[in-house]
């Protein structure tokens, strides 16, 4: 050693490595049989909250029209101005939704048009995943409204109303 | 009293000074405190029944209703006192104990009275839990559909069919909690003016059919005008929604219509939102009409006019700006003007005086005729051969257009083509009356503005910056770049008009010198 690096001498004990290597296959061998923390998506879906805020879903009556009213307090409140609609009256003489169409795009998802209505008709739904190949996709038009399945969100627990 | 003769009272801590006899109510006004009501109206006969208008006055043991109360020297009235307060809210409550739950498919939702005095002083929460009364949708003929779940039985609709139209059809029927509004058995409400109580209702029980769903009225755009239906000239309140004309509704003159208008003014909108309209300047080519810029289009008509006797043809409803700028070109090419008025049956609101639904259906007759045109029923009949033509937004019947054809050049000005007429050699769109500035003079000599309701039709002007680049094009400089600065120009040429100018005017017209004159005399 011609710059004389002093060597020191120590135990076999510490220096071999097949003791951490024992330690670091007992870890792997641990987490085999320990519950998993990884969502495997889309396989498998984390739940959401019943608070979720998703796209909207306008529910139906029995008979399959719209619960809508068009009385208009939706696109009213709206803060983000992403409801457009147009009343319109049908040979009974309700008032029903001539246009409902809804900008996804704009919408920021804060609820107050399923707050608002009076007929809880349009609701948020607990549902995230959307894709579509144009802009004008993300417009959901009356018939696209009332055709979503999805679960819907809970604004508040329908037993306690005003969160007592 | 005072000297002056009017009465002093304080209202709200505001000292007032009103004629005696004047109500509360109306004594509150002047200073700007609405004092609640439903059953009293300024343009009836009052009832005092709702008792909603409730008031606390100083010294009195009892609280007074004030639309039935005359105001006297020294009083002192309080609106919003404990006892006037707790009052009201009681009355408001009695009233929503059967009114439905509706607003959001109720047309007057957003203007109902109903809605404004309950969020402003009125129960949170009702505390009858019975099933409410249910009445069926009524239809009552005319335009005007009852619902009796939302009446509050103010009996407005009735007074004005007694005291107003002098048509009774409307009574109270039945009593107590059965009591509704009942229409006489076999009539229907199709006087010609019974839609106002549509607008006299101030709840939705009396809706209009024609406006039935249509809109939500917090979404309408208003802009003030004049009624076209006839030579009244009744104020109108224009609606649009996205640019498309929605209803009109009255606008209050004491002078003229106090707060009514006929049935058919109130439905003659529906012109306004035509779609066949003339959009762009064209001249007549070997292919047909070819559209062409504005400058092209004005220099092209003055090509044709130049040198020639110009016959004008000039609609009735036109404004007295674009008929003065016409008489202009009359005078320069020493031609002649004509219109033919449309006529109808005379209908009187007897009530109101000296208001009727006119025979002569045009809003400008009176106009057309001072500034120098001829009510004709044959207006073509001065046309001579070799004339050219000017058509200012005036049909043609069928009688008119074999007169047309002596015409050497047709010019059309106007909102669409004109009916009737084969073809034109120039075209220049014009913005109808709703979609500019202007004025009306009404049968009665009183000037009054109309404004700007809603964006032209396409490349379409109003009228008086067509004519006035016309006059111009024609060597008759009238530059003008405003509609008031035509009318100024009008009103120190004419004396008839002068002294008025848009800010005299107002938004309530003023008579022109010789009828106010005659009225001074009478």
């Amino acid at each position: 050693m011609a710059i004389g690096v002093k060597v020191i001498e120590r135990p076999i004990a510490e220096t071999s490595y097949v003791r951490a290597a024992l330690q670091g296959m007992g870890r792997t061998l641990k987490h085999l049989f320990e519950q998993k923390v990884t969502t495997q998506y889309p396989e498998q879906k984390e739940s959401l909250s019943r608070r979720w805020r998703g796209t909207h879903r306008m529910l139906t009556t029995e008979d399959g029209k719209a619960k809508c009213v068009a009385c208009g307090l939706c696109p009213t409140i709206c803060p983000a101005n992403c409801i457009k609609l147009v009343p319109g009256e049908d040979e009974r003489g309700n008032r029903y939704p001539l246009a409902f169409e809804i900008d996804e795009f704009r919408c920021i998802f804060c609820g107050y048009c399923q707050e608002v209505c009076p007929e809880e008709a349009i609701h948020l739904g607990r549902h995230y995943e959307n894709s579509e190949y144009s802009r004008e996709g993300f417009v959901y038009d009356l018939e696209r409204l009332t055709a979503q399945t999805h679960p819907v969100c809970e604004m508040w627990d329908p037993a306690d109303p005003k969160g007592e | 009293m005072s000297d002056s003769g009017m009465v002093n009272l304080t209202i709200e801590g505001r000292a007032v000074s009103v004629e005696p006899g004047t109500s509360v109510l109306e004594a509150a006004k002047t200073v700007g405190v609405l004092i609640p009501h439903y059953c009293y109206h300024p343009g009836l006969p009052v009832a005092g029944s709702c008792r909603m208008c409730l008031v606390d006055v100083e010294k009195a043991p009892k609280l007074a209703p004030a639309c039935a109360t005359a105001v006297a020297e020294g009083q002192v009235i309080r609106v919003h006192t404990e006892k006037a307060r707790t009052a009201r809210k009681g009355v408001l409550e009695m009233l929503l104990i059967n009114h439905p739950l509706d607003c959001p498919i109720c047309d007057r939702s957003g203007e109902c009275e109903l809605q404004d005095f309950t969020y402003q002083e009125g129960p949170a929460e009702s505390r009858y839990r019975d099933p409410k009364r249910f009445n069926p949708v009524e239809d009552f003929g005319g335009d005007v559909v009852y619902v009796p779940n939302r009446c509050i039985l103010c009996t407005r609709c009735v007074r004005f069919m007694d005291d107003v139209a002098h048509d009774p059809v409307l009574n109270v029927e039945e009593r107590g909690d059965r009591a509704h509004i009942g229409k006489f058995e076999g009539k229907d409400l199709t006087h010609p003016w019974a839609a106002n109580v549509i607008d006299l209702c101030p709840v939705g029980a009396l809706v209009s059919k024609d406006f039935l769903n249509k809109a939500r009225v917090w979404e309408l755009d208003r802009a003030a005008s004049v009624c076209t239906g006839c030579s009244q000239g009744c104020n109108l309140v224009v609606e649009t929604r996205d640019n498309v004309v929605m209803r009109l509704k009255p606008r209050p003159n004491p002078e003229v219509n106090e707060f009514f208008i006929c049935d058919h003014g109130r439905l003659n909108y529906r012109w306004m939102n035509r779609r066949d309209r003339l959009e762009s300047p064209a001249i007549r080519g070997a292919g047909g009409y070819e559209a062409v810029d504005w400058d092209v289009a004005t220099a092209g008509a003055a090509r044709i006019l130049k040198g020639k006797r110009v016959f004008v043809l000039a609609s009735p409803n036109l404004s007295n700006e674009a008929l003065w700028l016409l008489s202009r070109l009359i005078r320069k090419s020493g031609g002649a003007g004509a219109f033919r008025m449309p006529n109808g049956s005379e209908a009187p609101l007897p009530g109101v005086v000296d208001l009727a639904l006119r025979a002569d259906r045009a809003a400008n007759g009176a106009g057309a005729e001072l500034l120098g045109m001829t009510r004709s029923e044959s207006p073509l009949g001065g046309l001579q051969a070799g004339d050219a033509l000017l058509i200012v937004d005036h049909d043609l019947a069928p009688e008119d257009v074999a007169f047309a054809g002596r015409a050497s050049a047709v010019v059309v000005a106007g909102t669409a083509m004109p009916a009737g007429l084969e073809r034109a050699d120039v075209l220049l769109p014009m913005c109808n009356v709703v979609e500019e500035d202007g004025t009306f003079t009404n049968l009665r000599g009183r000037v009054q503005r109309f404004l700007q309701a809603k964006a032209p039709s396409g490349l379409a002007r109003p009228s008086w910056y067509v004519l006035s680049g016309l006059c111009t094009a024609l060597g008759d400089s009238a530059e003008y770049f405003s509609a008031s600065a035509v009318f100024d120009a009008l009103a120190t040429e004419h004396t008839e008009f002068a002294g008025m100018s848009y800010g005299v005017l107002g938004l309530r017209g003023r008579r022109i010198a010789s009828q106010a004159d005659a009225e001074v005399r009478a």
